[in-house]
Protein backbone atom coordinates (compact mmCIF):
# COMPACT_ATOMS: atom_id res chain seq x y z
CA UNK A 1 0.00 0.00 0.00
CA UNK A 2 1.92 3.27 -0.99
CA UNK A 3 1.52 5.76 1.99
CA UNK A 4 0.82 9.44 0.69
CA UNK A 5 3.97 11.92 0.84
CA UNK A 6 4.02 13.80 4.24
CA UNK A 7 6.33 16.36 5.08
CA UNK A 8 7.72 16.53 8.43
CA UNK A 9 6.79 18.58 11.17
CA UNK A 10 8.18 20.88 13.69
CA UNK A 11 9.91 23.31 11.31
CA UNK A 12 10.95 25.67 14.32
CA UNK A 13 12.02 22.44 16.94
CA UNK A 14 14.17 21.00 14.29
CA UNK A 15 15.45 24.97 12.82
CA UNK A 16 16.73 25.53 16.58
CA UNK A 17 18.03 21.96 16.82
CA UNK A 18 20.13 22.94 13.79
CA UNK A 19 21.55 25.49 15.09
CA UNK A 20 22.34 23.68 18.62
CA UNK A 21 23.94 21.41 15.44
CA UNK A 22 25.89 23.89 14.05
CA UNK A 23 27.00 25.87 17.53
CA UNK A 24 30.65 24.69 17.74
CA UNK A 25 31.16 26.82 14.74
CA UNK A 26 30.04 30.54 16.87
CA UNK A 27 32.44 28.83 19.16
CA UNK A 28 35.09 29.16 16.29
CA UNK A 29 34.23 32.08 15.41
CA UNK A 30 34.27 34.16 18.94
CA UNK A 31 37.49 33.00 19.03
CA UNK A 32 38.72 34.10 15.82
CA UNK A 33 37.23 37.35 16.27
CA UNK A 34 36.03 40.04 12.87
CA UNK A 35 37.73 43.02 11.87
CA UNK A 36 34.39 44.15 11.10
CA UNK A 37 32.31 43.69 14.20
CA UNK A 38 33.92 44.60 17.36
CA UNK A 39 34.68 41.45 19.83
CA UNK A 40 31.67 43.02 22.41
CA UNK A 41 28.81 42.36 19.29
CA UNK A 42 29.99 39.35 17.97
CA UNK A 43 30.95 37.39 21.55
CA UNK A 44 27.25 38.27 22.53
CA UNK A 45 26.11 37.30 19.16
CA UNK A 46 28.50 33.93 19.28
CA UNK A 47 27.44 33.33 23.33
CA UNK A 48 23.75 33.06 23.00
CA UNK A 49 23.82 31.29 19.64
CA UNK A 50 25.31 28.84 21.37
CA UNK A 51 23.13 28.80 24.18
CA UNK A 52 19.60 29.56 23.27
CA UNK A 53 19.41 26.17 20.42
CA UNK A 54 21.29 24.08 23.16
CA UNK A 55 19.25 24.80 26.25
CA UNK A 56 16.44 24.48 23.76
CA UNK A 57 17.69 20.79 22.55
CA UNK A 58 18.16 20.30 26.62
CA UNK A 59 14.34 21.65 27.01
CA UNK A 60 12.83 19.32 24.04
CA UNK A 61 14.65 16.24 25.65
CA UNK A 62 13.41 17.13 28.98
CA UNK A 63 10.08 17.74 27.77
CA UNK A 64 9.54 14.27 25.72
CA UNK A 65 11.01 12.66 29.40
CA UNK A 66 8.12 14.50 31.40
CA UNK A 67 5.51 13.95 29.19
CA UNK A 68 6.58 10.71 28.47
CA UNK A 69 6.20 11.35 24.58
CA UNK A 70 7.81 8.16 23.56
CA UNK A 71 7.77 5.56 20.64
CA UNK A 72 8.48 1.94 20.24
CA UNK A 73 11.22 1.07 17.28
CA UNK A 74 11.76 -2.44 15.94
CA UNK A 75 14.83 -2.66 14.66
CA UNK A 76 15.22 -3.93 10.64
CA UNK A 77 18.55 -3.33 10.26
CA UNK A 78 20.38 -0.44 11.67
CA UNK A 79 23.28 1.22 9.78
CA UNK A 80 26.14 3.16 11.98
CA UNK A 81 26.80 6.43 10.81
CA UNK A 82 29.73 7.47 11.33
CA UNK A 83 30.85 8.52 7.91
CA UNK A 84 28.42 11.16 8.44
CA UNK A 85 30.93 13.20 10.66
CA UNK A 86 33.04 13.97 7.37
CA UNK A 87 29.85 15.84 6.07
CA UNK A 88 29.73 17.42 9.76
CA UNK A 89 33.03 18.48 9.94
CA UNK A 90 32.89 19.98 6.55
CA UNK A 91 29.76 22.14 7.16
CA UNK A 92 31.74 23.51 10.10
CA UNK A 93 34.53 24.79 8.07
CA UNK A 94 33.25 25.75 4.64
CA UNK A 95 31.69 28.83 6.90
CA UNK A 96 34.80 29.77 8.55
CA UNK A 97 37.29 29.29 5.29
CA UNK A 98 37.36 33.21 4.00
CA UNK A 99 36.93 34.64 7.64
CA UNK A 100 40.19 35.74 7.06
CA UNK A 101 39.57 38.97 4.55
CA UNK A 102 37.97 41.34 6.55
CA UNK A 103 35.48 42.86 4.28
CA UNK A 104 32.09 43.52 4.67
CA UNK A 105 31.52 41.38 1.00
CA UNK A 106 33.51 38.44 2.92
CA UNK A 107 31.02 38.99 5.66
CA UNK A 108 28.04 38.62 3.74
CA UNK A 109 29.57 35.92 1.76
CA UNK A 110 30.45 34.03 5.17
CA UNK A 111 26.89 34.66 6.23
CA UNK A 112 25.60 33.47 2.97
CA UNK A 113 27.49 30.27 3.59
CA UNK A 114 26.12 29.19 7.13
CA UNK A 115 22.55 30.29 5.87
CA UNK A 116 23.47 27.27 3.22
CA UNK A 117 24.42 24.93 5.41
CA UNK A 118 21.31 26.08 8.20
CA UNK A 119 19.34 25.15 5.33
CA UNK A 120 20.58 21.95 3.53
CA UNK A 121 21.13 20.50 7.42
CA UNK A 122 17.02 21.62 8.19
CA UNK A 123 15.62 20.53 5.04
CA UNK A 124 17.56 17.28 5.18
CA UNK A 125 16.88 16.29 8.77
CA UNK A 126 20.60 16.12 9.75
CA UNK A 127 19.34 17.90 12.53
CA UNK A 128 20.25 14.94 14.77
CA UNK A 129 24.03 15.36 14.11
CA UNK A 130 25.41 17.41 17.25
CA UNK A 131 28.85 17.42 18.92
CA UNK A 132 27.50 17.52 22.07
CA UNK A 133 25.86 13.93 21.70
CA UNK A 134 28.82 12.71 20.72
CA UNK A 135 30.79 14.36 23.69
CA UNK A 136 28.04 12.65 26.03
CA UNK A 137 29.08 9.03 24.58
CA UNK A 138 25.87 8.61 21.96
CA UNK A 139 26.04 7.45 18.61
CA UNK A 140 23.61 7.56 15.86
CA UNK A 141 22.03 5.31 13.87
CA UNK A 142 19.59 5.15 11.20
CA UNK A 143 16.93 2.72 11.77
CA UNK A 144 15.27 0.59 8.63
CA UNK A 145 11.78 -0.78 9.07
CA UNK A 146 11.69 -4.58 9.61
CA UNK A 147 10.77 -6.54 6.33
CA UNK A 148 7.16 -7.34 7.08
CA UNK A 149 3.82 -8.30 5.27
CA UNK A 150 2.46 -6.06 7.29
CA UNK A 151 0.62 -2.95 5.15
CA UNK A 152 0.22 -1.22 8.30
CA UNK A 153 3.71 -1.13 9.36
CA UNK A 154 5.36 2.10 9.12
CA UNK A 155 7.94 2.33 6.39
CA UNK A 156 10.03 5.13 7.05
CA UNK A 157 13.73 5.23 8.03
CA UNK A 158 14.37 6.97 11.44
CA UNK A 159 17.18 8.16 13.65
CA UNK A 160 17.93 6.88 16.62
CA UNK A 161 20.08 8.62 18.78
CA UNK A 162 21.70 6.27 21.59
CA UNK A 163 24.39 5.35 23.84
CA UNK A 164 24.15 1.48 22.61
CA UNK A 165 27.53 1.07 20.81
CA UNK A 166 25.67 -1.76 18.62
CA UNK A 167 21.72 -1.73 17.64
CA UNK A 168 20.79 -5.48 16.36
CA UNK A 169 17.97 -6.77 13.79
CA UNK A 170 15.20 -7.62 15.62
CA UNK A 171 15.89 -4.84 18.87
CA UNK A 172 12.74 -3.35 20.44
CA UNK A 173 13.73 0.08 21.37
CA UNK A 174 12.01 2.47 22.93
CA UNK A 175 12.92 6.17 23.08
CA UNK A 176 12.02 9.38 23.20
CA UNK A 177 11.03 11.66 20.21
CA UNK A 178 12.92 14.78 19.26
CA UNK A 179 11.39 15.23 15.50
CA UNK A 180 9.23 12.97 13.73
CA UNK A 181 12.09 10.61 12.48
CA UNK A 182 14.96 11.70 15.86
CA UNK A 183 14.41 9.37 18.30
CA UNK A 184 16.91 9.48 21.75
CA UNK A 185 17.36 6.68 23.81
CA UNK A 186 18.12 7.80 27.44
CA UNK A 187 20.61 6.61 29.49
CA UNK A 188 17.49 6.16 32.40
CA UNK A 189 14.32 6.63 31.94
CA UNK A 190 11.44 8.15 34.27
CA UNK A 191 9.44 5.59 36.60
CA UNK A 192 5.66 5.24 35.01
CA UNK A 193 2.63 6.92 36.18
CA UNK A 194 0.41 4.16 38.26
CA UNK A 195 -3.30 4.26 38.45
CA UNK A 196 -5.52 2.75 40.76
CA UNK A 197 -8.28 0.33 38.75
CA UNK A 198 -12.11 1.22 38.33
CA UNK A 199 -14.26 -0.27 41.22
CA UNK B 1 -3.92 -18.61 28.58
CA UNK B 2 -0.87 -15.23 28.88
CA UNK B 3 -2.36 -13.35 32.47
CA UNK B 4 -4.17 -10.22 31.66
CA UNK B 5 -1.82 -7.45 30.71
CA UNK B 6 -1.53 -5.05 33.80
CA UNK B 7 -2.46 -1.37 32.32
CA UNK B 8 -0.53 0.01 35.37
CA UNK B 9 2.69 -1.81 34.41
CA UNK B 10 2.80 -0.35 30.55
CA UNK B 11 6.06 1.66 30.57
CA UNK B 12 5.11 2.71 27.12
CA UNK B 13 1.61 3.92 25.68
CA UNK B 14 1.00 5.56 22.81
CA UNK B 15 -1.95 7.21 20.91
CA UNK B 16 -3.04 7.45 17.38
CA UNK B 17 -5.81 7.16 14.67
CA UNK B 18 -6.49 5.70 11.79
CA UNK B 19 -6.97 8.31 8.85
CA UNK B 20 -9.63 6.83 5.84
CA UNK B 21 -7.58 8.41 2.49
CA UNK B 22 -10.17 7.98 -0.09
CA UNK B 23 -8.94 4.09 -0.93
CA UNK B 24 -6.81 3.39 1.32
CA UNK B 25 -6.65 3.05 5.24
CA UNK B 26 -3.45 3.89 7.56
CA UNK B 27 -2.98 4.59 11.10
CA UNK B 28 -0.31 6.55 12.80
CA UNK B 29 0.84 7.49 15.91
CA UNK B 30 0.28 11.27 17.63
CA UNK B 31 2.62 12.32 20.56
CA UNK B 32 0.25 13.02 23.67
CA UNK B 33 1.28 14.74 26.53
CA UNK B 34 1.41 12.42 30.28
CA UNK B 35 -2.03 13.30 31.17
CA UNK B 36 -3.89 12.23 27.93
CA UNK B 37 -1.58 8.48 28.18
CA UNK B 38 -3.51 8.47 31.85
CA UNK B 39 -6.52 9.00 30.67
CA UNK B 40 -6.00 6.11 27.81
CA UNK B 41 -5.02 3.85 30.93
CA UNK B 42 -8.38 4.51 32.64
CA UNK B 43 -10.07 3.97 29.48
CA UNK B 44 -8.97 0.53 29.37
CA UNK B 45 -9.90 -0.58 33.00
CA UNK B 46 -13.05 1.33 31.91
CA UNK B 47 -13.68 -1.15 28.72
CA UNK B 48 -12.87 -4.18 31.24
CA UNK B 49 -15.27 -3.24 34.24
CA UNK B 50 -18.05 -2.18 31.20
CA UNK B 51 -17.47 -5.85 29.55
CA UNK B 52 -17.95 -7.34 33.16
CA UNK B 53 -20.99 -5.57 33.77
CA UNK B 54 -22.27 -6.82 30.40
CA UNK B 55 -22.82 -9.84 31.57
CA UNK B 56 -20.48 -13.65 30.78
CA UNK B 57 -17.59 -13.84 28.21
CA UNK B 58 -19.06 -15.53 24.94
CA UNK B 59 -17.20 -16.56 21.97
CA UNK B 60 -18.42 -13.71 19.20
CA UNK B 61 -20.29 -15.10 16.45
CA UNK B 62 -20.65 -13.18 13.45
CA UNK B 63 -24.25 -14.34 12.79
CA UNK B 64 -25.55 -13.11 15.74
CA UNK B 65 -27.27 -9.74 16.06
CA UNK B 66 -25.57 -8.16 19.41
CA UNK B 67 -27.03 -5.22 21.84
CA UNK B 68 -24.56 -2.23 21.52
CA UNK B 69 -22.48 -3.31 24.78
CA UNK B 70 -21.55 -6.97 25.03
CA UNK B 71 -18.87 -9.18 26.61
CA UNK B 72 -17.70 -11.30 23.91
CA UNK B 73 -14.00 -12.67 22.52
CA UNK B 74 -12.18 -14.03 19.65
CA UNK B 75 -9.28 -15.44 19.15
CA UNK B 76 -6.52 -14.01 17.42
CA UNK B 77 -6.17 -17.08 15.30
CA UNK B 78 -9.84 -16.50 13.61
CA UNK B 79 -9.63 -15.23 10.29
CA UNK B 80 -12.07 -12.33 11.47
CA UNK B 81 -9.25 -10.96 13.64
CA UNK B 82 -7.01 -10.69 10.62
CA UNK B 83 -7.25 -6.59 10.02
CA UNK B 84 -7.36 -5.91 14.11
CA UNK B 85 -4.57 -8.12 14.26
CA UNK B 86 -2.24 -6.50 11.47
CA UNK B 87 -3.11 -3.15 13.70
CA UNK B 88 -1.72 -4.41 16.98
CA UNK B 89 0.88 -5.98 15.07
CA UNK B 90 1.85 -3.20 13.22
CA UNK B 91 5.62 -1.73 14.03
CA UNK B 92 7.39 1.79 13.83
CA UNK B 93 3.54 3.50 13.10
CA UNK B 94 4.88 6.99 11.49
CA UNK B 95 4.49 9.53 14.14
CA UNK B 96 1.92 12.41 12.39
CA UNK B 97 1.06 15.00 15.22
CA UNK B 98 -0.75 17.39 11.98
CA UNK B 99 -3.20 13.90 11.51
CA UNK B 100 -5.66 15.44 13.47
CA UNK B 101 -5.88 18.71 11.47
CA UNK B 102 -8.93 17.43 9.45
CA UNK B 103 -10.49 15.16 11.97
CA UNK B 104 -12.87 14.58 9.02
CA UNK B 105 -10.62 11.73 8.12
CA UNK B 106 -10.32 10.58 11.47
CA UNK B 107 -12.44 6.65 11.61
CA UNK B 108 -11.43 5.50 14.80
CA UNK B 109 -8.30 6.27 17.42
CA UNK B 110 -6.47 3.62 19.31
CA UNK B 111 -3.99 3.11 22.63
CA UNK B 112 -0.71 0.61 21.98
CA UNK B 113 0.62 0.02 25.01
CA UNK B 114 3.75 -2.35 25.97
CA UNK B 115 5.40 -3.55 29.00
CA UNK B 116 8.86 -4.37 30.10
CA UNK B 117 7.86 -8.01 29.42
CA UNK B 118 7.71 -7.19 25.68
CA UNK B 119 3.55 -7.84 25.97
CA UNK B 120 0.88 -5.93 24.42
CA UNK B 121 -2.07 -4.38 24.27
CA UNK B 122 -3.97 -2.63 21.93
CA UNK B 123 -7.53 -0.80 22.34
CA UNK B 124 -9.47 0.31 19.86
CA UNK B 125 -12.88 3.06 19.41
CA UNK B 126 -14.92 4.38 16.45
CA UNK B 127 -14.58 7.69 16.63
CA UNK B 128 -18.32 8.57 16.35
CA UNK B 129 -18.42 11.12 19.14
CA UNK B 130 -14.99 12.07 18.69
CA UNK B 131 -15.94 13.35 15.41
CA UNK B 132 -18.89 14.45 16.82
CA UNK B 133 -17.49 17.67 19.14
CA UNK B 134 -16.17 18.58 16.06
CA UNK B 135 -19.47 19.47 14.03
CA UNK B 136 -21.25 20.56 17.64
CA UNK B 137 -20.61 24.03 19.03
CA UNK B 138 -19.35 23.69 22.58
CA UNK B 139 -19.82 26.56 25.02
CA UNK B 140 -18.13 27.11 28.52
CA UNK B 141 -18.74 29.73 30.94
CA UNK B 142 -15.69 32.59 31.28
CA UNK B 143 -16.21 35.09 33.89
CA UNK B 144 -20.14 34.23 34.71
CA UNK B 145 -21.03 34.35 30.53
CA UNK B 146 -21.43 31.51 28.00
CA UNK B 147 -19.17 31.54 24.70
CA UNK B 148 -18.36 29.65 22.11
CA UNK B 149 -15.29 27.64 22.52
CA UNK B 150 -13.18 28.42 19.29
CA UNK B 151 -10.01 25.96 19.80
CA UNK B 152 -10.10 22.68 18.30
CA UNK B 153 -11.12 19.96 20.98
CA UNK B 154 -10.88 16.55 20.62
CA UNK B 155 -13.00 14.38 23.33
CA UNK B 156 -11.80 10.99 24.19
CA UNK B 157 -14.63 8.23 25.25
CA UNK B 158 -15.22 7.04 28.53
CA UNK B 159 -14.31 3.60 26.96
CA UNK B 160 -12.92 1.76 24.04
CA UNK B 161 -14.79 -0.58 21.89
CA UNK B 162 -12.58 -3.52 22.24
CA UNK B 163 -9.32 -4.82 22.94
CA UNK B 164 -6.30 -6.65 21.80
CA UNK B 165 -4.52 -8.56 23.94
CA UNK B 166 -2.10 -12.00 23.60
CA UNK B 167 -4.92 -13.61 25.03
CA UNK B 168 -7.22 -12.59 21.81
CA UNK B 169 -9.94 -9.77 21.23
CA UNK B 170 -12.33 -8.61 24.44
CA UNK B 171 -15.29 -6.96 22.33
CA UNK B 172 -17.45 -4.49 24.45
CA UNK B 173 -18.88 -2.79 21.21
CA UNK B 174 -20.00 -5.65 18.36
CA UNK B 175 -20.67 -2.56 16.03
CA UNK B 176 -17.38 -1.06 16.84
CA UNK B 177 -15.50 -3.86 16.29
CA UNK B 178 -17.09 -4.73 13.17
CA UNK B 179 -16.30 -1.35 11.77
CA UNK B 180 -12.57 -0.93 12.75
CA UNK B 181 -12.29 -4.72 11.88
CA UNK B 182 -13.74 -4.11 8.47
CA UNK B 183 -15.62 -7.59 8.93
CA UNK B 184 -18.64 -7.12 6.43
CA UNK B 185 -15.57 -7.03 3.61
CA UNK B 186 -13.79 -9.65 5.12
CA UNK B 187 -16.87 -11.63 5.39
CA UNK B 188 -17.99 -11.17 2.05
CA UNK B 189 -14.87 -11.95 0.64
CA UNK B 190 -14.54 -14.98 2.39
CA UNK B 191 -18.14 -16.62 1.06
CA UNK B 192 -16.28 -18.50 -1.40
CA UNK B 193 -14.25 -20.15 1.41
CA UNK B 194 -16.62 -20.22 4.02
CA UNK B 195 -19.16 -22.44 1.07
CA UNK B 196 -16.10 -24.66 -0.27
CA UNK B 197 -15.44 -25.77 3.15
CA UNK B 198 -19.11 -26.93 4.13
CA UNK B 199 -19.30 -28.96 0.68
CA UNK B 200 -17.04 -31.74 2.07
CA UNK B 201 -19.45 -31.87 5.08
CA UNK B 202 -22.61 -31.52 3.24
CA UNK B 203 -22.34 -33.45 -0.26
CA UNK B 204 -25.63 -34.03 -0.55
CA UNK B 205 -26.84 -30.11 -0.60
CA UNK B 206 -26.19 -28.34 -3.87
CA UNK B 207 -24.57 -25.21 -2.46
CA UNK B 208 -23.65 -23.24 -5.21
CA UNK B 209 -27.02 -21.25 -5.42
CA UNK B 210 -26.25 -20.52 -1.78
CA UNK B 211 -22.74 -19.28 -2.54
CA UNK B 212 -23.89 -16.78 -5.46
CA UNK B 213 -26.79 -15.89 -2.85
CA UNK B 214 -24.49 -15.08 -0.31
CA UNK B 215 -22.31 -12.99 -2.43
CA UNK B 216 -24.65 -10.58 -2.99
CA UNK B 217 -26.48 -10.89 0.76
CA UNK B 218 -24.26 -10.02 3.67
CA UNK B 219 -26.46 -11.30 6.32
CA UNK B 220 -26.61 -14.73 4.64
CA UNK B 221 -22.49 -14.34 4.03
CA UNK B 222 -22.43 -14.02 7.98
CA UNK B 223 -24.75 -17.08 8.64
CA UNK B 224 -22.27 -18.88 6.56
CA UNK B 225 -19.21 -17.26 8.16
CA UNK B 226 -21.27 -18.32 11.80
CA UNK B 227 -21.87 -22.11 10.41
CA UNK B 228 -18.14 -22.74 9.54
CA UNK B 229 -16.86 -21.34 12.72
CA UNK B 230 -19.12 -23.69 14.83
CA UNK B 231 -17.86 -26.38 13.13
CA UNK B 232 -21.45 -28.28 13.41
CA UNK B 233 -21.86 -29.74 10.17
CA UNK B 234 -19.67 -32.72 10.14
CA UNK B 235 -22.30 -35.80 10.50
CA UNK B 236 -25.07 -34.03 9.93
CA UNK B 237 -27.88 -36.76 8.96
CA UNK B 238 -29.57 -35.69 5.23
CA UNK B 239 -32.80 -36.88 6.22
CA UNK B 240 -32.87 -35.32 9.29
CA UNK B 241 -31.82 -32.41 7.83
CA UNK B 242 -34.49 -32.34 5.17
CA UNK B 243 -37.01 -33.06 7.68
CA UNK B 244 -36.29 -30.02 9.44
CA UNK B 245 -36.45 -27.89 6.43
CA UNK B 246 -40.10 -29.36 6.03
CA UNK B 247 -41.42 -28.97 9.53
CA UNK B 248 -39.83 -25.49 9.55
CA UNK B 249 -40.92 -23.93 5.89
CA UNK B 250 -38.06 -24.75 4.53
CA UNK B 251 -38.20 -24.89 0.71
CA UNK B 252 -36.38 -27.78 -0.63
CA UNK B 253 -36.30 -30.39 -3.62
CA UNK B 254 -33.83 -33.10 -4.02
CA UNK B 255 -32.26 -33.79 -7.37
CA UNK B 256 -30.53 -36.62 -8.27
CA UNK B 257 -29.46 -37.44 -4.78
CA UNK B 258 -28.77 -33.29 -3.67
CA UNK B 259 -30.90 -31.13 -2.01
CA UNK B 260 -31.51 -28.06 -3.96
CA UNK B 261 -33.03 -24.85 -1.76
CA UNK B 262 -35.33 -22.81 -3.75
CA UNK B 263 -34.42 -19.06 -3.82
CA UNK B 264 -36.66 -17.73 -1.44
CA UNK B 265 -35.49 -19.98 1.33
CA UNK B 266 -31.45 -19.82 1.27
CA UNK B 267 -31.83 -17.66 4.74
CA UNK B 268 -33.62 -20.12 5.93
CA UNK B 269 -32.00 -22.78 5.34
CA UNK B 270 -29.10 -21.01 6.71
CA UNK B 271 -30.95 -20.55 9.79
CA UNK B 272 -31.74 -24.55 10.09
CA UNK B 273 -27.96 -25.19 9.47
CA UNK B 274 -26.91 -22.15 12.08
CA UNK B 275 -29.32 -24.04 14.61
CA UNK B 276 -31.53 -20.95 14.52
CA UNK B 277 -34.92 -22.64 13.11
CA UNK B 278 -35.88 -24.80 14.95
CA UNK B 279 -39.20 -26.85 15.95
CA UNK B 280 -41.13 -27.48 19.68
CA UNK B 281 -44.47 -29.55 20.21
CA UNK B 282 -45.33 -29.06 23.83
CA UNK B 283 -48.52 -29.77 23.09
CA UNK B 284 -49.66 -32.59 21.38
CA UNK B 285 -50.41 -32.93 17.89
CA UNK B 286 -49.64 -29.23 17.42
CA UNK B 287 -45.99 -29.02 16.71
CA UNK B 288 -44.46 -24.96 16.45
CA UNK B 289 -41.65 -23.86 14.42
CA UNK B 290 -39.29 -20.71 15.41
CA UNK B 291 -36.58 -18.56 14.37
CA UNK B 292 -33.78 -17.79 17.33
CA UNK B 293 -32.56 -14.50 17.01
CA UNK B 294 -29.76 -15.78 19.47
CA UNK B 295 -29.09 -18.50 20.54
CA UNK B 296 -26.45 -20.72 22.71
CA UNK B 297 -25.93 -24.14 23.86
CA UNK B 298 -27.07 -25.25 26.94
CA UNK B 299 -24.54 -26.41 29.21
CA UNK B 300 -21.95 -24.65 27.52
CA UNK B 301 -22.73 -20.65 27.92
CA UNK B 302 -25.64 -21.19 29.96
Amino acid sequence: MPHPARTEGLKIARLLMVLSSVSPLFVLWAIRGSSLVPDSYLLTFCLLLVILPNFFLWLRIEGAKKHQVKSELIVGSAEDHRDHLLVYLFAMLVPLYPIDAGTWRDLAALIAAFGFVIFLFWHLNLHYMNIIFAIRGYRVFTILPPKDDNPLSGRTSLVLVTPRTNVLPGDRIIAYRLSDTVFFEAKECQPNLTLTPLN
Amino acid sequence: MPAQFDVNAAELVEFGVGLDERKTQRYVSVPTDVNVKAALREMVMATRTEMKGAGDGADYDPGEKYSSHENLRLPLSSELASHILKIHSAVNLAVEPKALSDPTNVFCYFTRMRDKKGHKLSAIRRATTFKGVLKSRLVQFSTDALKLVEDKIFKLDRDFDFIVEESGIQILRPAGFEFVGALEGAILAAVDKNANSLKADLPFVDLESIQSYAKQHPRAARYLASIRTQQETKNINKAKLKALCESTGVKVTEVKGKLQVEDGSVMDFLGVLDRRLYQVELIKDSPESFRAASRSRIGQNG
